[in-house]
């Protein structure tokens, strides 16, 4: 019984699919998704630097046509991280354009997916990683762009105009980019981290016991892992690799008792841990929650020097059960404006890939003291570094348990 | 004589206490039978291909054991990664209610029996946490459990001693607590209105006897507190099995997770929410055993009482 519903439910969602016009790389996700024991995870194709994906134009949620305004007194409803948006830049939206801003925030991707494919929040824009693209094509929860409106998009790094994973930028624009690296105080933490041969290593000496944190974050967490036993696959789907996950994973835990955070950015200032997985973005906002009696350039960051580390960019996107696209265009287009960047930059600490943005005029500018200049991320970085891919769902749902099993705390 | 007495009924009255139970056993099939029954159709459900979201099944026919399997495997199998969080649970509510129970009595006890003219006030007093939301409590908490916070600090005596207890950093004892300090009010409101009934006259006819105070209080009043203490033991303990946001500010350690944070982190994680509903029908289960004791114990009370 089980079976045939199953099947049923596999050819409706392929008929669907194919009514919505889905690529055949989609597609392959699609079926694969369904989990079928013979499908091989192999198979499906995923948006990567060396497979880059066009992804069709969904036919049940339309662009919107050129030439709107946004109309005064309604509300645009926009999904991020906490602290992920200046308040002064959503102020100054709504005075400008009279429309209400109602911002609510999630702390995972994971806790995100959820809540954005129950469709009931009507949020017009969210702010992805890319992968989640996939699922959130797939299930036909986005609206198309309309680039008529987005007339600040050259100020984008060229490499950033025509994406990897959506070729021709159908559906996203990037947001920021950050690596993941090590964060530490060194009144806290006496050792020279970034002289260490492997320095990983210190997420696992007893000395931080109890002081140290890493990222809330399931893929960040355990392909640092990965990163520590030098294998730069980050999206694994090898059984042995996520055996020595698990095991490096579970050993961290008992022996180091990690907090498990996504508010390092507030909590390292405090003095609650000296030690922690970092985001750079997070790392750069530091200075600014640190108590006064502490001078800011106790705090550091490393990233490998030779850039082979986790590099990500976040993306906004338009999701299809909003109500106020045309707002939600002017708002990209807003957020893609030097003097608008900037000043956001200056509230959350992560750099928007955007020309006007160098690694010498943020130091110099005081976006960001030199003891944490390796925060700064260069477009060279993502030729060499490693991001995080949507995984084929056998190894997500092989991942995700492994993660679990580590958050349960057995 | 029961039968005699039903004869004389007006004609219709047997249908009054019917009618009036209605609107509660209606609000009671909408308000727990059919969210329990969502609960029970996702955890038997299936998931969506794509975004791997709960699919609910609703025919008990088609249901798919497969995720209560997994948990269940996984507090009993061999690899019991779910169980310590589940031990940790009844532990911490244990010692946390216990602890609630300790620092409540005395309170609801005083203001009973004692407080006076000061009793409105006290009460006031006593209800004032509830007119601040919980996670406001928490959180201010947080600050005052800072390494450099109020509380190292008075510890330290103002800068003479050494303190730095890293107090948020996966601690048992914070997360326990947190709970004590979080539901405390629960516990002083039934006690005291417990407490409050208690005639008076048995106790001065205690006093009068020659029984001290002590055997005043082991012999008469604690026994007519029991009950009102078993209700006040039960929705502290209840709520408390469900908590997770105390140990996510408090401690934010898998090394604390308790049944709420399994249960949480299963509902944001897409492809696990039906093991959320494993844990909750655990949870039902559970309380239904104090519950069972609760009902025992009221109507030996009432029997007592008649």
């Amino acid at each position: 019984m089980a079976d045939h519903q199953y099947g049923a439910r596999r050819r409706s969602v392929v008929k669907g699919a194919l009514a919505a016009g889905v690529s055949a790389p989609a597609l392959w996700t699609l079926l694969s998704a369904c989990g079928t024991k013979t499908s091989s995870s192999a198979t499906v194709k995923i948006p990567s630097p060396t497979t880059p994906v066009t992804w069709p134009m969904s036919k049940v949620n339309e662009a919107i046509a050129a030439g709107q305004k946004p109309k005064a007194g309604t509300t645009l409803r926009i999904y991020n991280y906490a602290d992920y948006l200046s308040p002064r830049v959503l102020k100054d939206f709504e005075e400008k354009y009279g429309v209400d801003i109602r911002l609510s925030t999630f702390n995972d991707a994971d806790e995100a997916l959820t809540k954005v494919a129950s469709k009931q929040l009507k949020f017009d824009l969210y702010f992805p990683s890319y992968d989640s693209l996939g699922k959130l094509i797939g299930a036909d929860l986005l609206r198309p762009l309309t680039h008529d409106y987005l007339t600040n998009y050259d100020n984008l790094w060229s490499s950033f105009r025509d994406p990897w994973y959506d070729r021709g930028a159908r559906y996203t624009v990037p947001y920021t980019i950050y690596s993941t690296g090590i964060g530490w105080r060194t009144d806290m933490v006496p050792d020279d981290i970034a002289g260490m041969d492997n320095p990983y290593d210190v997420f696992w000496d007893t000395t931080y016991a109890g002081k140290m944190a890493i990222l809330d974050d399931w893929h960040t967490a355990m392909s640092m892992v990965l990163l520590r036993n030098g294998i730069h696959d980050i999206n694994s789907t090898k059984q042995s690799d996520l055996d020595l996950i698990r095991t490096q994973l579970l050993d961290l835990r008992k022996t180091m008792h990690p907090k498990v955070t996504i508010s390092m950015y507030t909590e390292m200032p405090a003095g609650q841990y000296g030690l922690c997985q970092m985001w750079s973005g997070d790392a750069i906002n530091t200075p600014y929650y640190l108590p006064k009696s502490v001078s800011p350039s106790v705090m550091r960051y490393w990233f490998p020097p030779d850039g082979k580390g986790e590099v990500d960019n976040d993306l906004v996107v338009l999701l299809a059960q909003g109500e106020n696209p045309v707002a939600a265009h002017f708002f990209i287009n807003e957020i893609l404006d030097n003097s608008v960047a900037a000043k956001n930059f200056g509230f959350t600490g992560y750099q928007p890939p955007l020309n006007k943005f160098t690694p010498s005029t943020l130091v110099s500018d005081g976006y960001l003291p030199q003891n944490l200049a390796t925060a700064v991320v260069e477009e060279k970085d993502f030729k060499v570094g490693f991001p995080l891919l949507q995984l084929p769902p056998a190894s997500d749902a092989a991942w995700h348990q492994v993660w679990q099993e580590f958050k349960a705390g057995g | 004589m029961a039968r005699a007495e039903g004869r004389r009924q007006p004609p219709g009255s047997r249908l009054i206490w019917p009618l009036l139970a209605i609107p509660g056993t209606v609000w009671l099939a909408l308000l727990f039978v059919a969210p329990l029954y969502v609960v029970v159709a996702i955890l038997f459900g299936g998931t969506d291909p794509i975004l791997r979201e709960p699919v609910p099944v609703w025919n008990p026919l088609d249901w798919d054991f497969t995720q209560f399997t997994y948990v269940w495997d996984h507090i009993v199998g061999s690899q019991p990664f779910f169980r310590p969080a589940l031990v940790r649970t009844v532990l911490y509510v244990t010692i946390a209610t216990l602890l609630c129970l300790l620092i409540a009595y005395p309170v609801a006890y005083f203001t009973a029996r004692f407080a006076g003219r000061w009793r409105g006030p006290l009460l006031a007093a006593l209800i004032a946490p509830f007119w601040i939301s919980y996670m406001m409590r928490m959180l201010a908490w947080v600050n005052l459990l800072q390494t450099d916070g109020l509380v190292n600090r008075t510890l330290s005596a103002g800068g003479l001693l050494d303190v730095h207890v890293n107090w948020l950093q996966g601690h048992a004892t914070t997360v326990v607590l947190g709970l004590a300090y979080g539901y405390v009010p629960y516990m002083i409101l039934p006690l005291y209105a417990g407490l409050d009934r208690a005639p008076t006259a048995m106790l001065e006819a205690a006093r009068d006897l020659g029984a001290s105070r002590w055997e005043t209080f082991r012999r008469v009043t604690w026994p007519l507190s029991q009950t009102a203490v078993v209700v006040s033991l039960l929705v502290t303990a209840l709520p408390m099995l469900g908590d997770y946001f105390t140990n996510d500010l408090l401690s934010g350690s898998p090394s604390t997770s308790m049944i709420g944070n399994l249960i949480n982190n299963s509902v944001l994680t897409p492809g696990q929410t039906g093991q959320a509903g494993a844990f909750v029908l655990i949870i039902l289960v559970v309380s239904v055993i104090p519950m069972v004791l609760y009902v025992r114990s009221t109507r030996s009370g009432a029997d007592v009482m008649s």
